[in-house]
């Protein structure tokens, strides 16, 4: 009896012969590398590209011209703005952007994008051409060494110099940028390889990978040590971040919340994960954030981060945090746990299903009188800085701005920040109600983040008002995106608060650095005259009375609209953490000068 | 207070992974006191990289999670003190 190797060394010569059979042959047509690539893409189900041209991926662009049917790719005015617009682009659908960018300054132009989609946790796949593999490193025309330049700011690249090699590596590229904590990939392709021909192959997407263990299985020991905690708590408090999103878990933590009584306020990527009208919610903490919930931070007895890092914006001065409290950490990444904040118990695990057992296992519970607390708080603030920012005499401010926006728009647009005090004043006066509907770059700060990201997530959720909301300095680090935005007709809205200043620069040299005003003020150009080369509509509006008539104009137009309001110069964003204090002494006024 | 420790750690034989291990350890500016990198002699597709290095017992901790974290890193383990490199070293010289 034959061995079962021989049986298959049989099998497989057998299959052979009835392949080359004449009239039964499988005649597989051969393919460039180029092709290959883009059939892989077609396969990973991908729809939008964003990317620019260039000499080491001219192949690839020769390959895509035959593709237009199936993939559409958006012709950017800056690499920059191309992986920015990828990670608007996921950041709204949850599905990866794909980026396309030629070998040199193409590739190091996406650095920064990398880096803000790793620190932000966004599925990013980039394709970046490379010289002829026989070039590499003889400093060949734009050739740039982009493996080991974007080692730090990804999580995962490669090198491929054979076209055979292509549809393993984007198969894993996929895998990994959307599994486990989602992040960017790169995938350098030498020219060769885009130009080799091979006969055409059947795409395998990755399933897995043996080194790499995206999904940690859930622990319910590691449930029941928080359960405990959880359980004789008097003063709990939740945390959510940017996790709850990305596992889908808001409508998890609404219903842990309910059963649990358990007050929640979201960091900045959180934002969206837990709807603001909900009695339980009870702002957004941070640097900027609202004053109950920086302040109970260092009165609560359990805390429970969420898909969240225990950012230095969100703790302040780490020996002060939260030094009474017993710390629970859910997070699906294990090297983020004790990472900075010492932690009592963790559950290692995805948000969603910890936060399903949790609440099946937990009892019901109400805490009126802790809440109470984050109310009377919540009131002490209104009184001192919401009321005079959203219903101020004298200049428009920034807050009054976005405030109308939240309430005409019903807090359902998708509001994409640039960095910055705009920002922060979005984050506390737009009041998002859904999941996805807040995009901005939170721990790398990128300025120029806000308009490509814009383009993207329009485009990715083409039925939802999208309004870009910049300042003036981060608005004309991308600018020449307007002309994207012309030439593929994507309506989004953008509104540029301008202040003539990089206003949060202008703070901190006013409240720290003695009034210096040190290179922040800023001659601008006129901006409607800008947008208006671009074919763009635009307005300009600086008295309150036309502030309503303008947002309305701006939110009713079905084409993409430019609004530029200009706010006070030196507006200020109220509270303030002062850097090296503790969150709980959150400041909620300026401090008068000694 | 900083000490020694013995880094282990066995992986995927890919370009780039050593200068992924080794850009953990200089962003966070944790001396390499030595290091020995490998294929493995059975299969060239797998290797290992064994370090000494200099650094605290809570930093060592967090480099743990870090490598394990990079996606061709399939195993990663420390000892206090420089003993277990020099066993170790000496083994893979040896195997060579």
């Amino acid at each position: 009896m034959p061995d079962k190797s021989n049986l298959q060394q049989m099998d497989a010569l057998l299959t052979k012969l009835k392949e080359n059979q004449p009239g039964t042959a499988v005649v597989r047509k051969k393919i460039t590398g180029a092709e290959v690539l883009l059939q892989c893409l077609v396969a990973e189900k991908v729809q939008t590209i964003f990317g620019y041209p260039g000499g080491a991926i001219m192949p690839v662009y020769d390959a895509l011209y035959h593709y237009a049917d199936k993939l559409n790719h958006i012709l950017v005015r800056h690499e920059q703005g191309a992986i920015h617009a990828a990670q608007g682009f996921a950041r709204a659908s949850g599905l990866p952007g794909v980026v396309f960018a030629t070998s040199g300054p193409g590739a190091t132009n996406l650095v920064t994008g990398l880096a803000d989609a790793l620190i932000d946790s966004t599925p990013v796949v980039c394709i970046t051409g490379q010289v002829f593999a026989h070039l590499l490193g003889t400093d060949a025309f734009q050739e740039t060494d982009v493996v080991n330049t974007t080692i730090p700011v990804t999580k995962w690249n490669i090198q491929v110099a054979e076209a055979k090699d292509i549809p393993a590596a984007v198969a894993k590229a996929f895998f990994i940028a959307t599994t486990g904590r989602p992040g960017p990939v790169l995938i350098d392709i030498t020219k060769n390889a885009q130009n080799e021909i091979i006969e055409a192959f059947d795409y395998v997407p990755c399933q897995g990978i043996s080194t790499y263990r995206p999904k940690p299985a859930l622990q319910f020991s590691q449930v029941d040590e928080a359960l405990a905690l959880i359980k004789n708590a008097k003063k709990p408090y939740i945390l959510a971040g940017q996790g709850v999103l990305l596992s889908n878990a808001s409508e998890a933590l609404v219903a842990f919340s309910e059963k649990t009584g358990i007050p929640v306020a979201c960091t900045l990527l959180g934002l969206g994960c837990f709807p603001t009208d909900h009695p339980n919610y009870v702002g957004y903490l941070g640097m900027h954030g609202n004053y109950a919930p920086n302040v109970l931070t260092n009165e609560c007895d359990v805390l429970i981060g969420i898909g969240m890092r225990f950012d230095d914006r969100v703790t302040g001065n780490v020996q002060k945090y939260a030094r009474q409290a017993k710390i629970i950490h859910i997070d699906i990444d294990k090297a983020e746990i004790n990472k900075i904040i010492k932690v009592t118990t963790f559950i290692h695990a995805d948000a969603r299903e910890a936060l399903v057992a949790l609440t099946e296992k937990s009892l019901p519970a109400k805490h009126t009188e802790w809440l109470s607390k984050f109310a009377a708080l919540s009131t002490l603030e209104y009184d001192k800085v919401i009321k005079k920012d959203i219903g101020p005499d004298g200049e428009l401010r920034m807050a009054e701005v976005i405030h109308k926006l939240s309430e005409m728009t019903e807090g359902k647009a998708i509001v994409v920040t640039d960095v910055g005090q705009h920002q922060m004043i979005t984050s506390r006066y737009y009041k998002m109600k859904d999941p996805r509907t807040h995009i901005t770059s939170g721990g790398a700060g990128t300025m120029g983040f806000s308009l490509p990201a814009a383009l993207g997530a329009k485009l990715a959720i083409p039925g939802r008002q999208v309004v870009a909301v910049i300042g003036d300095g981060g608005f004309q680090m991308t600018v020449q995106e307007l002309g994207t935005i012309m030439q593929y007709g994507i309506p989004v809205k953008i509104l540029v608060l301008n202040n003539n200043f990089l206003g949060m620069v202008r703070q901190w040299q006013q409240l720290f650095h003695g009034k210096r005003y040190s290179f922040t003020e800023m001659q601008n150009p006129d901006f409607v005259k800008l947008a208006g080369a671009y074919s763009i509509r635009a307005a300009k509006v600086s008295e309150r009375k036309n502030l309503d008539l303008a947002l309305k104009e701006m939110l009713d137009s079905k084409e993409s609209y430019f609004l530029e309001v200009v706010v006070g110069k030196e507006d200020n964003v109220f509270p303030m953490v002062p850097g090296g204090a503790g969150i709980s002494d959150i400041l909620l006024e300026e401090p008068k000068a000694s | 207070m900083k000490e020694e420790f013995t880094l282990e750690l066995e992986a995927e034989n890919n370009f780039s992974v050593l200068n992924r291990i080794i850009n953990i350890l200089n962003r966070r500016r944790v001396r390499i006191k030595r290091m020995m990198a490998h294929e493995n002699e059975s299969d060239f597709r797998r290797g290992g990289v064994l370090m000494l290095l200099f650094t605290t017992p809570d930093m060592m901790e967090r480099i743990k999670d870090q490598l394990e974290k990079l996606i061709e890193v399939d195993h990663v383990a420390y000892f206090s003190g420089g003993r277990h490199y020099e066993e170790k070293s000496e083994i893979v010289v040896g195997a060579e």
